[in-house]
């Protein structure tokens, strides 16, 4: 559960469906998925199909720009000859292939559109997380073979090599202090440090990557063997870490402003939907233009005096209407606590809507499967989604249980099935959602696409058992809060 | 735990696979000769020079031109390109044998190549002291300055007749 702390999940609000205790949406009723035409068209084609193959693109791509870096140390490297020439030339390698990872993780982290709806904001994030640990690591190998090998070849001993290279070679100083932030960065990423550290410090902290990036970049030009006499290769490796800068500029911060100018977001009310779980709504003009569709999520951003300094990931928990969203937030960490306390008019900065995590239309019915909170996504998606719909909703206790009347209300109206799996596993006798007891209640589960949003612990359980049920690896579908 | 074995070892694999496809024995007469440079020229009086450098960093830079003794000849060697950079060296002659060797141009693209300078020159003057001809060791960790080294100071030493 720490995890979904601090990510309620992404929920959102289509159209077709009223507010409860809210103004019903002005928009006229729709029918089917989507809420226009325009995000309808998009969302048809199979979507999670073009996704997978799309993150095979992208992972091509990253792998052939790898091939790239090594074929400009292959151009500017005359031989490798010796104990050093092997310590100095792995070194090289890996100092060129840390500074082009340095930007491929950031470029993964630059909201860029085609990336974030193609793939999914949980998969880029998992990426990023693996990567970085990777790039850390090929950091400190290249500075310590670069070391090694400098020694060896200069008959010198290691820490007077070091003492040398921090301060004779050009930058190298920087470029090290740069590789200490990196390190310190990745520390406390690390799954042990997250849970001790709170979501907002590990934000900001998460930030010192762009300085230590910054720090690092002249030390490559000076004192690279591949780019001092290549004057082609200097120009290309700036551009690229310019591209990256630029798409972040725009995607993290112009974007949302103008986003924010166009739509004026504004919190119109709060309202509670059981112990420590409250929605916000969150009106604003013109936003079908956003193509948000349900399953989809935005960075929040509350302009208040306590909040506007961080932005935060939820869920839309209803269709997406034309002059109003909804979020449902559980109570986790001290920024959902705020959340209760929002007035109504407060200004807010919206990102989005990212996530991957939504209809793929292959029309031959769906099973959504919510672990507490992580209904919210499900619950926008429950109200909009075409053809038969069946919603499995486990929650360990019925106070946590959100938005029963308004899951029975749709249910009702459009003929699909709730099934409620309450209680702790040692209450119901055995594994709440083993295969058997999926099949029993979506008998043609494995038939079908299945949607499952819920705590790290209960989504994976979840998805071996529905592995074990049949359904085939391509129709499951998974929203991770775990970013 | 499993993948960060694997991708560690794939790492180092896929590196020292890379590694072992570049060539390993430099390839010494890769430096290519370029026609500028091969002047002679011969002193008038002056003090008598010092010995010859064998410290690491300490070597003769520059035209010894006007630091010529009588009876010293000063005859500068082509300029060998190597994949560093050039390379070319002047001697100092008298009676026929080589007294002085300086560096006119040396490769200085990096710290790296300079230090890498730094210990090898020194080695391959001495080493052209005690020799009298260009048939020297190269320095190793130097293949390259070595091979520019030996192949201007070969013009050189055609030059000085």
């Amino acid at each position: 559960m720490t995890s979904v702390a601090k990510r309620p999940a992404p929920v959102r609000h289509a159209g077709t469906e009223a507010y409860p205790g809210q103004r019903p949406p002005t928009t006229p009723p729709r029918s089917g998925a989507s809420h226009g035409p325009r995000a309808r068209s998009r969302a048809v084609p199979p979507k999670k199909e073009s996704g997978r193959a799309g993150a095979r693109v992208v992972l091509a791509v990253i792998v052939l720009g790898a091939v790239a870096v090594i074929a400009l140390w292959w151009h500017s490297t005359p031989d490798v000859s010796g104990l050093g020439g092997w310590l100095t030339g792995a070194g090289e390698v890996l100092g060129l292939l840390a500074g082009y990872g340095v930007v491929v993780l950031v470029a993964l982290m630059a909201r860029l559109p085609p990336l974030e709806r193609g793939i999914g904001t949980d998969q880029l994030a998992r990426w990023h997380a693996m990567g970085g640990r990777y790039v850390v690591c090929v950091v400190w190998a290249h500075a310590l073979l670069i070391v090694w090998g400098y020694a060896v070849e200069a008959h010198t001993s290691v820490t007077g090599e070091t003492a040398t290279l921090l301060t004779q070679y050009p930058d190298v100083l920087m470029a090290t202090v740069g590789g200490f932030l990196l390190l310190g960065v990745g520390l406390i990423s690390m799954r042990a440090a997250r849970r001790r550290v709170r979501y907002e410090t590990w934000y900001y902290l998460h930030l010192y990557t762009y300085l230590a990036i910054a720090l690092a970049f002249s030390h490559q030009f000076a004192d690279g063997a591949a780019f001092v006499n290549n004057l082609a290769a200097r120009f290309w490796w700036s551009a690229m870490y310019l591209t990256v800068a630029v798409l972040i500029g725009w995607y993290r911060f112009v974007v949302p402003l103008r986003a924010f100018a166009r739509h004026g977001f504004h919190v119109i009310g709060v309202r509670q939907e059981g112990p420590g779980v409250v929605s916000v709504y969150i009106g604003g003009s013109r936003l079908d233009e956003l193509d948000a569709e349900p399953g989809q999520f935005f960075r929040w951003r509350f302009l208040t005096r306590s909040l506007w300094w961080s932005s935060h990931p939820y869920s839309l928990s209803a269709a997406p209407g034309k002059d109003l969203l909804r979020i449902t937030v559980k109570d986790l960490g001290d920024h959902s606590q705020a959340l209760a306390r929002l007035q109504p008019g407060t200004r807010v900065i919206a990102e989005g809507p990212y996530g991957a995590f939504t209809a793929t239309g292959s029309g031959r019915g769906v099973v959504l499967l919510a672990g507490g909170v992580g209904i919210t996504p499900l619950r926008a998606m429950f109200a909009t989604l075409a053809g038969p719909v069946t919603l499995i909703y486990r929650a360990s206790s019925t106070q946590d249980v959100v938005f029963a009347d308004e899951l029975d209300a749709i249910a009702a109206a459009r003929g699909a099935t709730v099934h409620y799996v309450i209680g702790s596993r040692a209450e119901l006798g055995g594994d709440p959602l083993s295969p058997r007891v999926l099949r029993s209640l979506a008998p043609a589960i494995d038939e079908q696409d299945v949607y499952v949003c819920g705590p790290d612990g209960m989504a994976s359980a979840a998805i071996t058992a529905l592995r074990a049920a049949g359904v085939p690896k391509r129709s499951i579908h998974r929203e991770s809060f775990e970013f | 735990m499993r993948r960060v074995i694997l991708t560690i070892a794939g790492t180092i694999a896929g590196l020292v696979a890379l590694l072992s496809f570049k060539s390993h024995v430099p390839t010494v007469p890769s430096a290519s000769v370029s026609t500028t440079g091969g002047t002679g020229s011969t002193g008038g009086t002056s003090a008598p020079s010092s010995s010859p450098a064998t410290v690491p960093g300490e070597f003769p830079m520059g035209s010894l031109a006007g630091t010529l003794t009588a009876g010293e000849t000063a005859v500068s060697g082509q300029v060998a390109n190597t994949a560093y950079g050039p390379v070319q060296i002047q001697l100092v002659m008298r009676n026929g044998k080589i007294v002085k060797v300086a560096v006119l141009r040396q490769p200085a693209n990096t710290i790296n190549d300079i230090r890498i300078n730094d210990f090898a020159f020194p080695k391959l003057i001495g080493e052209t002291l005690a020799a009298q001809t260009a048939k020297i060791d190269a320095v190793s960790g130097a293949s390259y300055t070595s091979a520019g080294y030996i192949q201007s100071l070969q013009s050189a030493l055609d030059n000085r007749a």
